[in-house]
């Protein structure tokens, strides 16, 4: 691999094995900064497992994750340190249903020692009142509709003020019509600079909004290009994909 | 009499463990105190007057504690554990209608006899029972482990075994059983007390009370002997034992005949009024309470502490000692009663130190509730969504905090109900504290009952109270509920 300055986030070579069976099998990519970046495949191509791996929710079987091009420390303290700055945003928002919406953005925050209470309240706020949602600072997330828990998701991630954005499946479990409240707070946020790596089935999302698309199946990278690329790509697999459209 | 026969195992068990601590524990041999043990629950050699315990043994060892310059302290406990307490040095002797046998003889020293009591059989007037031929075949009751429960076991047939005569007794009264073979001295006191019993003129089998020492303890054996030869030289014996026997159940003398609300309004007053006997209701119901609040307490820490070591080894493989520790402590206290549990935490584990009663409890059940609470926990961590914990984790929280701040807040809400249950059932547990001579609200309940022969009101009395503070305790614990819930709107 090249070794680029502006790469955030790099995976070299991963391989991750369940019980015996290989799911991803040595892919290799990185993210640079400023950069909008979609994975795309067939289900069960191993999108989200790469993800979870980037973030060490999967411990990698073998390969490398590289942050700022040095390798991630693992050890529990390091492991925290390095998620401090790469967000991420889960399919099911996984919103913590014991607290409030805003504690739930302050709870990290607060409990990493980055900020004051009042400091994350205030920057709470802010960002609530960004995605038009401060009334409902004091509401539990059961009190929510799916796609404002998952807009609070993204704001609690962004919290953090991380420098990478991991979003897994940020809309399939949504409504359809919620689909376009948190497209459009992901394209803020692209219009923003914020770097993003991005799993996702919505193809004319990803044609819209990506710098580049990786294409997986069955475990392994198939292509990496540009989104105009993609779409006359020859492969069968790519062609039959962009043919659901 | 000889309740013996149940429990021998476990004595033997508890002794063989006593042992092994006990060696080191000679200071109990220059006591200036001499402590008795007894199970006060056996009219008219030992039973409870107001606060303190009185009866034919009693005022034999207060006599021999007084002709020696002795100071006396009497301990009542329950007459399983009283071998226990004499082998492991807790106490110094015991007297307690003790029947001399050749099994005991291995165990304990016994001082000379000071008692011949016969096995008698009890029967309604009306019975046609007229002897033990006659009682074959029918249903007989005795009190737990006698010498009248070993007696009938071998030469009659199986009896209905009772946990004390007053029971057997009331059971007899109402028909539930034919006969009731007794120890000839509470047998008369019961009949006396009992409208439309009987005696009957044959005794079964006959036998000596003795008092228990610990073996290797010549020098208290001797001085315990010579005074009992000497009361017994002087008529001291004999006046101990006229004063007990003649004494007149004016109890007794209510009618049967007499209409329900006057037979109750009597009953109560005898029960709790006389004597303030309800004092015995209220002292052991706070007992209850203070056992059961502080061993909430402390099995809600370990369960805690347990359910979160068990659940972050099964997430993250770590504490491998500390889980397979934790596996041990649930394996063993919840595969074991806790009334066993107790009596080993008394009698072995603080075998050799002075230690109060009720800290015994708290700790035993404690530890007891602990493992209930940890599995129930354990399994409301389990039911947690996993992407609560992925979340945390993904923002930079650490183990630990994201468990602390997230997970357990969840998990002991989903719990809440299970838990109160668990409250519940140690709650009622408590009552074999008088297996230690804990004076709880049954025990309160039972002492009760061994003073005024009647089953009935007693036992109702404290299953209301205990009726009253579970409904109580039910109430706050759905006020918890609710208000946890408010989330979930």
């Amino acid at each position: 691999m090249n070794a680029d300055t502006n790469t955030i986030l790099e995976i070299q070579n991963l391989v991750k094995d369940f019980a015996g069976h290989r799911v991803i099998d040595d892919v290799s990519f990185g993210v640079k900064k400023g950069e909008v970046v979609f994975l795309l495949g067939p289900s069960g191509a191993g999108k989200s497992t790469v993800m979870r791996c980037m973030n060490f929710l999967e411990t990698p079987t073998a390969g490398k994750v590289l942050f700022h091009g040095q390798p991630v420390d693992c050890s529990e303290h390091g492991l925290n340190l390095y998620r401090r700055r790469v967000g991420m945003v889960f399919q099911h928002f996984n919103l913590f249903a014991n607290l409030t919406i805003l504690d739930n953005i302050t709870l990290a925050p607060t409990s990493c020692g980055i900020m004051k209470r009042d400091e994350a309240e205030q920057l709470a706020m802010q960002l609530l009142r960004r995605i038009g949602l401060e009334d409902k600072a004091k509401a539990y997330p059961s009190q929510l509709s799916g796609g404002q828990k998952q807009r609070v998701a993204i704001v609690r991630a962004l919290a953090m003020n991380p420098e990478v954005l991991l979003f897994d499946e940020p809309t399939s479990a949504l409504d359809p019509e919620m689909v376009g409240e948190v497209e459009n707070l992901i394209r803020e946020l692209a219009q923003d600079g914020m770097t993003m790596l991005v799993v996702s089935h919505d193809i004319d999302f990803a044609l819209e909004l990506a710098n580049r698309i990786i294409f997986l199946a069955d475990g392994k990278l198939v292509a990496d290009a540009p989104p105009a690329a993609m779409t006359t790509n020859e492969n069968p697999r790519i062609r039959d994909f962009f043919s659901l459209r | 009499m000889s309740r013996f026969v149940q429990h021998r195992w476990l004595v033997l068990l508890l002794a063989s463990f006593a042992f092994l601590f006990s060696s080191c524990d000679d200071k109990t041999e220059q006591r200036e105190k001499l402590i008795m043990v007894t199970s006060a629950t056996f009219p008219p050699y030992e039973f409870y007057q107001g606060e303190h315990i009185v009866g034919i043994d009693a005022d034999m060892v207060r006599e021999i504690a007084r002709r020696n310059n002795i100071d006396l302290i009497i301990e009542d406990m329950a007459f399983d554990s009283i071998i226990a307490a004499i082998q492991t040095g807790k106490a110094d002797v015991a007297a307690s209608g003790i029947t001399v046998t050749e099994d005991r003889k291995k165990q304990i020293d016994f001082t000379t006899s000071y008692v011949k009591a016969d096995q008698v059989i009890i029967v309604r007037e009306d019975s046609t029972i007229d002897g033990a031929d006659a009682m074959k075949g029918k249903r007989i009751g005795v009190q737990h482990g006698t010498t009248g429960d070993t007696y009938v076991t071998t030469n009659i047939c199986e009896p209905e075994r009772f946990q004390d005569g007053a029971l057997a007794v009331a059971s007899l009264a109402t028909g539930k059983i034919d006969a009731v073979v007794l120890d000839s001295a509470p047998a008369k006191k019961h009949v006396e007390r009992n409208v439309g019993l009987k005696i009957l003129p044959v005794s079964l089998a006959s036998e000596e009370y003795a008092m228990a020492i610990r073996k290797n303890r010549p020098e208290l054996l001797k001085m315990i002997n010579d005074t009992l030869t000497a009361m017994q030289a002087d008529g001291t014996m004999d006046a101990i034992t006229a004063k007990y026997q003649s004494k007149e159940a004016k109890e007794a003398d209510k009618a049967k005949s007499k209409g329900f609300g006057e037979w109750l309004s009597h009953s109560f007053e005898v029960n709790f009024l006389k004597d303030d006997r309800w004092k015995y209701l209220m002292n052991g119901f706070w007992v209850t309470i203070e056992i059961s609040f502080c061993a909430v307490l402390m099995g809600l820490i370990i369960g805690f502490l347990v359910a979160v070591i068990r659940s972050t080894h099964d997430q993250t493989g770590r504490h491998k000692i500390l889980n397979f520790l934790c596996h041990i402590y649930l394996t063993v206290v919840r595969g074991t009663p806790v009334v066993v549990q107790l009596l080993i935490i008394y009698f072995v584990i603080f075998a050799a130190v002075d230690i109060s009663k009720v800290l015994v409890a708290i700790v035993a059940f404690g530890i007891n509730s602990g493992a209930y609470v940890a599995e129930i926990i354990r399994s409301g961590i389990m039911a947690v969504d996993r992407g609560q914990m992925e979340a945390g984790r993904s923002l930079g929280l650490s183990y630990g905090a994201t468990m602390r701040s997230v997970i357990l807040p969840q998990a002991f809400k989903n719990v809440l109900p299970a838990l109160g249950n668990e409250f519940i059932v140690l709650l009622k547990e408590t009552s074999v504290c008088g297996y230690i001579a804990l004076q709880d609200l049954t025990k309160g309940g039972d002492i009760i009952r061994s003073q005024t022969y009647d089953a009935f009101l007693p036992l109702i009395a404290v299953a209301l109270i205990y009726l009253i503070v579970v409904v109580c305790l039910s109430q706050l614990l759905k006020k918890l509920e609710t208000r946890l819930k408010k989330n979930e709107r």
